[in-house]
């Protein structure tokens, strides 16, 4: 298999690799000392020191290249950390890879070596849960401070103790090594307070004169408690209002999504046809809206003041946000979807409500000329952007990167199209990609994903005003409690504003879930920032942080 | 060369076509729309006191008192505290607590955005508008099958 | 020997309206022309930053901005002096004392002094010395020595980043400046600004009727707009506005500064493009000269066009990064200004 293989012999390369459960058990041997499959995929248990071993088979054999995430628990009797694997290539090809580690000595080995994304994850697993990763190399704390006490996660954690947090100063970590006569280097913070850094982000910086010599994104400051809040509340209606709050930047009915996906799922909910098409419609509403704010705030990193761009993109934001509030009645926390459908029809008059749309779609091609001769047609921005912050494709496919900061480095992946969900698959529209791999690139591919989200909505809002009056069912008949079975388990993902945002869940057999897992695609997105802003300048630095246009509610969650 | 003088031009067209899109708040109440859902408004003679709100309230911001016959005595809301995600709202069989399209509220100290049920009261309607027609409440989701069916007292 | 200073008329005209003469005269006369020149500049600068920087932009950017106070908005001048003057001056620890303090002097203090040699039509023009437009250039870029203070001595990365950043955008920029003035001085002769903007008053042609003046920009453009590019760059606005760069090194040189410090900075950075503006009028379009209006009027409307344009800039033009700016500094603009001179040099030669 190699990587330049083309499209369309895809389909057949495809067939050939290890898919089923009894086919990757062939594959995988003695490797596998159990089965654990979950709803969505096959799951193998494995010891915890063939990790390695394992995934490297099953992505180099199997063609499972996209480690999409990473989620730990504590059981009653072991530790657990799984490995959600897929493929970039057919995401409808899953298997997750369970380890169970003891509970006295709960230590595994690292997937940092077969997939760099493992980093952070694992990071995450080890400061939340408490699990600890031979071969990881760099096992510190990622969301709570170095000095927390405990793993809040665990079972054991005692919520009431009092955390001394101490502050002390950051060391430079290059101040040794880079002290010659040449010169030294300077350690800076950006952030957790800095104009360009979009919300509470510190990135550790050293710089060489004003090349970057070393990044370290430092995140957690916005961290909120998203996945024990929701492992504290009910299936049917509390965790709804939550995903809005992940990524806020208006993109709240694609959040809503990811857990209204995994959730019916779970419980085999069926969603009307017509509730469909209205999800999918106020879904890619709020991607134009969430395309329009990362567009606007790029721009707003590059251009340094608070320039034109940015207050048209957030002019056209409005429209959209005025659209959503005659729908949901909200303007950014929608709390819209309930489990089997939404919670209201479109708004009457509906010839007004279409009316609306219309002229905002009918606009929609000068707006997006007029940004076109504002930024990406500008001499100095393209001077600026092009062949900046540059991601190839194998780098973004090994740190887990989706949404349009993948498809901007070439690689055609879009859950929207590979795992189809919703009305999409009824649809006309494409998966935009651009091979530039740099920050071009990733402003092009919103600025026209945004005209593919378009079209999407033109065509719902045709097949809504033709639907019959009589078939306007917007919820299937739902258990009002949900208990599903005790130990199912669940990875579902959609394709967010920023990208693949997966919800995991494990039933315990209550009202609510025994596990919460979010796979946040900015929290992976985020992670190339070193490997995309090293020994470059500063303001590059900025424009490549913008262009991944990452959203810390959801980075931190 | 050409890109910046386009990039010049078009905000100088901007400029000089003299449209805004500022909303001068204070001084012109913005539009609201019909389902926009802002402080609540309780209403004791409606309410049966069925707890329903306070059990599907997803973040405790809902707190009712009751005697030990069941008749209700408090009614406190935190507005504050409020996610306005309008589900005590939607689970109300009888329309006691909705959500007006009021969404100005100040208060010098959180503790004063509690509201009791005589301020949840006296929230006033935004431009005097009941939205209750606007909102179709389905409550079909609130009465299926299954465990738990709905309950009122 | 050349007398250091000629006429000098506005101070001569003070004093001979107050009937004064000799010393005392001379010393009244300087003095109240000074305050007088000082608080022209200072309107100006009042007016640009609080309010109609806020309108530019806002019109730029579909708003309406400033509003609330006075008719147009217009008293917010006063009511953001004083919350600007009333807010705490925090002055953080480790900072070095008399370079932090004197810093935000040196910035107005070095921009308003360029204004004494600039001539403002109608008489009003303090001092006329034989190398004006030198002493002119010479006063613009003392702020340099202000904000390498400022950067040096704020005890803050960003500051030091910020300060090293406007010393290079200074050197870089500088040069290709002061050599496409020169290319003026070829034709004119003379650094002194009254006969610079004499000889541009001569007609150039004469098109149906109408004579169009012998101003600079018209003779030769291209010098015109290498100066205007320079001249961005020497004021620090975008694209070249890399000292400060917000969303880089959040506010560079300026980064530890509030209360009247910040008031100090702020109305230096104003009153530096007012003197950029000036510079350029009295170099390229005939100083105060135009028609029907009387020439402080058009002096202003000039400086006024400067400084829109700079706020146009801003409002379109991305910022560059700092090794491009270098780069168009070094690579271009030095080379296109000494062609510049030398072509006008030989044109002056082949005409003379």
């Amino acid at each position: 298999m190699s990587l330049e293989k083309p499209q369309d012999e895809q389909s057949n390369a495809v067939v050939a690799k290890p898919t089923t459960g009894e086919e990757l058990a062939e594959l995988l041997g003695d490797l596998a000392i159990g089965r654990d499959d979950h709803m969505n995929a096959p799951g193998f248990v494995i010891r915890p020191t063939d990790v390695q071993e394992t995934l490297f088979r099953l992505r180099d054999d199997a063609g499972f290249d996209h480690l999409s995430n990473v989620t730990a628990e504590e059981r009653e009797d072991r530790y657990e950390t799984i490995y959600h694997l897929t493929s970039y290539d057919d995401r409808t090809r899953e298997v997750s890879v369970v380890v169970p580690t003891t509970k006295d000595d709960p230590r595994s080995q690292s997937a940092n070596p077969v997939f760099r994304t493992a980093d952070w994850h694992e990071r995450e697993a080890y400061d939340l849960i408490g699990i600890e990763y031979d071969d990881h190399p760099d096992l510190r704390r990622i969301l709570l401070p170095d000095t927390w006490q405990g793993h809040p996660l665990s079972k054991d954690f005692d919520q009431r103790r009092p955390q001394v947090v101490t502050l002390k100063e950051w060391a430079n970590p290059l101040a040794d090594d880079h002290r010659d006569s040449e010169g030294e280097t300077m350690y800076i913070n950006i952030g957790p307070h800095h104009p360009a850094t979009h919300g509470v982000l510190h990135v550790r910086t050293v710089l060489d004169g004003e090349q970057v010599a070393d990044v370290d994104p430092d995140i957690g400051y916005l961290h909120r408690c998203e996945e024990q809040m929701c492992q504290t509340k009910t299936y049917r209606h509390q965790i709804m209002p939550y995903p809005d709050r992940w990524d806020y930047g208006s993109a709240g009915l694609l959040n809503e999504w990811a857990y209204a996906r995994a959730a019916e799922d779970l419980n085999d909910i069926d969603v009307p046809e017509y509730a469909q098409i209205i999800r999918t419609m106020g879904a890619e509403l709020c991607r134009i809206a969430s395309h329009m704010l990362a567009v606007g705030t790029f721009a707003l990193d590059v251009y340094g003041d608070f320039t034109a761009i940015f207050m048209y993109a957030m002019r056209d934001r409005e429209i959209i946000q005025n659209i959503l509030e005659d729908l949901t009645g909200q303007r950014m926390m929608f709390n819209y979807f309930r489990l089997g459908g939404v919670v209201w029809d479109l708004p009457e008059p509906r010839e007004e409500f279409f009316e609306k749309i219309r002229d905002f779609l009918d606009d929609l091609p000068g707006t997006l000329e007029e940004y076109h001769d504002l930024i990406s047609g500008n001499e100095i921005l393209q001077l600026r952007t092009i062949d900046t912050g540059v991601l190839p494709p194998e780098v973004a496919k090994s740190y887990g990167a989706t949404g349009p900061v993948a498809r901007a480095s070439g690689i055609d992946y879009d859950l929207r199209r590979d795992d189809p969900y919703g009305y999409y698959d009824e649809l006309d529209w494409d998966v935009i990609t651009d091979d530039g791999c740099d920050n071009y690139s990733r402003l092009l591919c919103r600025m026209r994903e945004v005209e593919e989200s378009a079209k999407i909505i033109s065509q719902c809002v045709d097949l809504l005003e033709d639907w019959p009056e009589e078939e306007r069912t917007i919820q299937s008949n739902v258990p009002r409690t949900l208990r599903p079975e005790d130990d199912t388990e669940i990875y579902r993902a959609v394709e967010g504003a920023k990208g693949e945002l997966g919800i995991y869940i494990r039933a315990d057999g209550t009202d609510k879930p025994g596990r919460f897992k979010i796979r946040s695609p900015c929290f992976s997105n985020l992670q190339t920032l070193p490997e995309i802003s090293n020994g470059e300048y500063l303001p590059d630095m900025i424009a490549s942080l913008g262009s991944l246009d990452i959203i810390l509610g959801e980075v931190d969650r | 060369m050409i890109g910046l003088l386009k990039s010049m031009a078009t905000t100088m067209k901007h400029a000089l076509d003299g449209e805004t899109f500022t909303v001068e708040y204070p001084d012109v109440a913005p539009e609201v729309s019909p389902r926009f859902r802002g402080v609540h408004k309780f209403s004791q003679e409606r309410c049966i006191w069925c707890r329903q709100c306070e059990n599907v309230c997803p973040n405790d911001t809902i707190q009712i008192v009751q005697d030990d016959q069941r008749n209700g005595e408090q009614y406190n809301l935190h507005i504050g505290q409020c996610i306005y995600c309008r589900l005590c709202e939607e689970v109300c069989p009888v329309d006691a607590i909705l959500l007006t399209q009021n969404f100005e509220f100040t208060a010098d100290t959180k503790d004063e955005f509690v509201y009791n049920k005589e301020q949840l009261k006296n929230v006033p309607w935004y431009k005097d508008i009941d939205p209750l027609n606007s909102r179709e409440p389905d409550r079909d989701a609130w009465i299926g099958e299954g465990d738990g069916e709905v309950d009122y007292q | 020997m050349i007398p250091l200073q000629s006429e000098t008329p506005l101070p001569d005209t003070i004093a001979n309206l107050l009937g004064l003469s000799g010393l005392l005269g001379t010393i009244v006369g300087a003095l109240l022309g000074a305050f007088l020149i000082a608080n022209i500049v200072l309107l100006q600068t009042a007016v640009a930053g609080p309010w109609a920087k806020r309108k530019i932009t806002a019109a730029f950017t579909d708003r309406i901005s400033v509003n609330r106070v006075g008719p147009f908005g217009l008293l917010t001048i006063v009511v953001d002096a004083v919350r600007l003057l009333s807010k705490e001056l925090v002055i953080p620890d480790g900072v070095d004392r008399p370079a932090y303090d004197l810093g935000p002097l040196f910035i107005p203090f070095s921009a308003i002094l360029g204004f004494a040699v600039i001539p403002m039509g109608n008489g009003i023009h303090l001092a006329d010395p034989e190398t004006g437009l030198v002493f002119a250039f010479a006063a613009a870029s003392m702020a340099s020595l202000g904000i390498m203070m400022m950067g040096y001595g704020s005890d803050n990365k960003y500051s030091l980043l910020g300060g090293l950043r406007a010393i290079a955008a200074n050197i870089a920029y500088e040069i290709p400046l002061v050599v496409t003035g020169a290319s003026v001085v070829l034709f004119t002769g003379t650094l002194r600004m009254s006969e610079i903007v004499a000889v541009q008053a001569e007609p150039l042609l004469t098109v149906a009727g109408v004579t169009i003046p012998q101003w600079f920009a018209f003779v030769n453009p291209f010098a015109f707009v290498l100066f205007v590019i320079a001249n961005l760059a020497e004021v620090g606005r975008n694209p070249f506005d890399i000292p400060e760069a917000p969303t880089e090194i959040v506010a560079g040189y300026q980064t530890e500064y509030s209360s009247v410090y910040f008031v100090l900075i702020y109305l230096g950075e104003f009153v530096h493009i007012f003197l950029g503006g000036a510079i350029a009028a009295t170099l390229f379009l005939g100083g105060p000269a135009g028609p029907i209006l009387p020439g402080f009027v058009w002096f202003l409307i000039k400086i006024w066009g400067f400084y829109f344009f700079t706020q146009w800039a801003r409002s379109a033009i991305p910022r560059l990064r700092v090794d491009q700016f270098l780069d168009i500094g070094w690579k271009g603009m030095l080379v296109l200004s000494f062609a510049n001179l030398v072509l006008t040099a030989i044109i002056v030669g082949v005409i003379a």
